[in-house]
């Protein structure tokens, strides 16, 4: 390469001068430094311009990252609707009185394409050029997580939901860890909250079931898992059996055994193997329940070789898949009586701390106007905008990043998803709200369900020991009796 | 009888691998064509399955007898037009056209039936096996895409070597201008090529759609078994690569039965191993990567 072919492409990319130099090296650096390096000049930049313009301004610019497109999209379909709701109601359509001067509220959406690093490319958009006082963001923790990291960064306050909380609390900041008993060792972060449950509210939505079924049919206590080589397969893989044996030793119940099937490559096109495993069981005794968080393609085909190889746990308790009518209508029939967890259901007592629309009346318009089933995240979506207004109506000056911040990790409400506080004493640590999620079998629907509509499938609250505030629908089942 | 169950599983999902394999590997032995978007067109199958088919008053699960002819006569007008004009300029164009058009179908796809997982519904068939003993259970979906493999590979085989299109075929595929100078108007020829390999496809889709979920983007994975079980059978050859999908099949299933971690290593050994000491693989002729 001759030296004006190097001066005339000084900023591109062409110009890497060679695998052994020093320049390249610096810059895979950078490259590492990468995201919170980058985002720490924003943060000096935004904080310079939010002192002198922002602190004046008469509109709270809010934004909202969320997965629209890819592989997530089944959170965000509601997205259109909840806003809709929010916009139109009234702090948002009349604005807000703040220390005795009334703001505007404006939401701008971004969407996350359910990929962590354009996750944290909008962030950056939404702080740098829209110029957002705050930062709101759902589903899932390739969104949340980014999101939560580029905030914090910046000095943005920060609101997300559907993540459990371990993944959110180390990926925040990187120091952060995971006590040997599921607890929380570090510090919080300065300017982001959160809200959803973590390993242990699975272990003890599931438990409850497990038990139900295994006195009713006097099943073995030997216990499937299906757990893929991936960020959520492994973080199960390690945290479910010492917390499920912590828990079920402190309730004095059964003690369980677990026959791990094995790291699986997510997209695996044959279970049969791993199938067999779960037949032969442990000590002699098959695998009688079943719990996983695998992608929904492999639950799928696990699923069908299940039952076509003869492998009919009593209980199938399923994590991360089977949240939403998609994944059940592409199973069919098979679908019958598989439990998962739900966090926000229809028939809870709950409604809107904004409008007062229940929460029945909430997905029943939904089911009307967007012309599909209910799902779940819409209730927690929901809550995000709730839980902002809440922690607005407690600051003085809505510009104040520390202020605001400081609000949204001592909100304690009642809102869609139920009672949620902030600042309670037994939450994992600061800033981490806990909502206690139900169990729920998937069944035939009936029009008895919200809005008095037949779907072929509809989830029915079989479960409620986590939460009795929320009424049984149905009775447990078995999966396979 | 634990080793017997793994290569009777073994050949069950190389028989997938296989049929999966077939259109490609006929494409590449005839047109020398790698088609990138093999894998997205099968998807495209399954999703006619699932939306095309009940619009016709056809189950999904009979829904290959109206798709199968449907995408031989899509494969023969796609290689006349877009293939065609590929080809005509160099096989690097040919590369680039077909993973064009596996970025185009992706996007369609989502742009049409949105991210949604989707599944071709057969009922309460997904669930039936045959019960060889207590420890081997044969689905019967699975058992009919094997058999649905050897006939469609074996068929292909005979009709290559018996019939007169057959023997036009490989003229042109070993010589195209010899063939040419005998009279053969091997665009045509090239046509029925792709129509039979699209077919296959449209067979391969489905039963992939029977399978498990699918959605927009999940033709890739599916492509990469397929080149694997085409080079370890060895190019050119229907047979091979027949073998070679059943071969990938046993391999990954040995692989898992140690650690369900490797069961898609065990695959990618064996055809690491075959390329290594047979580049030309198990029946392909030596010299058929140099035409």
């Amino acid at each position: 390469m001759s030296s004006e072919e190097r001066s005339t492409g000084g900023t591109g990319e062409a110009t890497i001068p060679g695998w052994g130099s020093v320049e390249f090296g610096r810059r895979l650096g950078l490259k590492a430094l990468g995201a919170t390096a980058a985002v720490g000049g924003i943060a000096a930049l935004t904080s310079a311009s939010a002192a002198s313009a922002a602190t004046k301004s008469s509109t709270i610019k809010i934004g909202y990252v969320t997965p629209k497109t890819g592989a997530l999209a089944d959170f965000a379909g509601p997205d259109n609707f909840v806003l809709s709701l929010i916009r139109s109601s009234s702090h948002f359509s009349k604005g807000m009185t703040i220390g005795g001067k009334k703001y505007k509220l404006e939401i701008t959406v971004k969407d996350s394409q359910s990929n962590p690093s354009v996750a944290s490319q909008v962030t950056t958009e939404l702080i740098q050029s829209t110029g957002v006082d705050l930062i709101v963001t759902s589903s899932a923790p390739e969104t949340t997580i980014p999101v939560s990291a580029v905030c914090e960064a910046a000095h943005i306050p920060c609101l997300s939901t559907v993540c459990p909380w371990e993944g959110w609390w180390v990926g925040v900041n990187p120091k952060n860890t995971i006590g040997p008993a599921g607890n929380a060792v570090g510090s919080p972060p300065k300017y982001c909250s959160m809200f959803f449950f973590g390993v242990p509210e699975f272990v003890e939505c599931f438990l409850p079931m497990w038990n139900k079924v295994q006195k009713q049919t006097n099943a073995n206590t030997v216990y499937a898992a299906m757990f893929p080589n991936d960020a959520d397969g492994n973080a199960f893989a390690a945290a479910w059996p010492p917390t499920l044996g912590a828990i079920s030793s402190a309730q004095k119940g059964s003690t369980w055994t677990e026959v791990f099937g094995g790291a699986y490559t997510d997209i695996t096109s044959d279970f049969t193997t791993m199938i067999q495993t779960f037949k032969t069981g442990s000590g002699g005794k098959s695998c009688d329940f079943f719990i996983n968080c695998p992608l929904p393609p492999d639950f799928n085909t696990f699923w069908k070789q299940a039952s076509q190889q003869g492998w009919k746990p009593k209980l199938a308790t399923v994590a991360k898949v089977m949240l939403f009518p998609t994944d059940v209508y592409a199973l069919g029939a098979l679908s019958n009586n598989v439990a998962t967890d739900c966090w926000f259901s229809p028939n809870a007592p709950y409604k809107s701390s904004l409008t007062g629309m229940t929460a029945n009346a909430f997905a029943a318009k939904y089911q009307t106007v967007a012309k599909s089933q209910w799902v779940q995240s819409m209730g927690s979506t929901y809550s995000l905008f709730e839980i902002v207004i809440e922690a607005l109506k407690k600051v003085k000056n809505p510009h104040d990043r520390q202020a605001v911040a400081h609000a949204l990790s001592q909100v304690n409400y009642d809102g869609m998803c139920g009672p949620l506080n902030f600042a309670a004493k037994t939450n994992p640590a600061k800033g981490i709200g806990i909502i206690k999620p139900v169990g729920i079998q998937w069944k035939p629907g009936s029009t008895s369900l919200v809005g008095h509509k037949k779907y072929s499938w509809s989830p029915w609250v079989v479960d409620n020991t986590l939460n009795p505030h929320i009424p049984i629908q149905a009775k447990l089942e078995p999966t396979n009796s | 009888m634990i080793w017997v169950n793994v290569v009777v599983q073994g050949l069950l999902v190389g028989g997938f691998y296989a049929l999966f394999a077939c259109g490609l590997s006929l494409m590449f032995g005839v047109m020398k064509v790698i088609n990138l978007a093999h894998g997205d067109m099968a998807v495209v199958a399954a999703y006619a399955a699932v939306f095309l088919a009940p619009k016709l008053h056809v189950a999904e699960v009979w829904a290959f007898i109206v798709i199968v002819p449907l995408f031989a006569l899509v494969g023969y007008l796609l290689q006349r037009t877009l293939l065609q004009k590929a080809i005509d300029r160099d096989p690097f164009t040919t590369l680039l056209v077909t993973f064009g058009l596996s970025v185009v179908i992706e996007n369609l796809l989502l742009e049409i039936y949105s991210g949604n997982g989707q599944s071709v519904n057969i009922g309460a068939l997904i669930a039936k096996s045959w019960q060889v003993n207590s420890i081997i259970y044969v689905s019967y979906v699975s058992l009919v895409v094997l058999g649905a493999a050897v006939v469609v590979l074996g068929a292909l085989q005979l009709f290559l070597s018996r019939t007169s299109t057959g023997r036009l075929i490989r003229a042109v595929s070993d010589d195209r201008e010899a063939a040419q100078l005998c009279g053969a108007n091997y665009k045509h020829i090239f046509g029925v090529a792709a129509a039979i390999a699209f077919a296959t496809v449209a067979l391969a889709g489905i039963a992939y759609g029977i399978h498990t979920e699918f959605f927009p983007t999940s033709g890739g994975g599916n492509l990469l078994y397929a080149f694997e079980a085409v080079v370890i059978g060895g190019i050119g050859s229907l047979w091979g690569t027949l073998i070679g999908g059943v071969a990938l099949g046993i391999a990954q299933e040995f692989g898992a039965h140690f650690n369900p971690a490797y069961q898609y290593l065990a695959g990618n050994i064996l055809f690491l191993v075959v390329l290594a000491i047979r580049p030309q693989g198990l029946f392909g002729r030596k010299g058929s990567l140099n035409e």
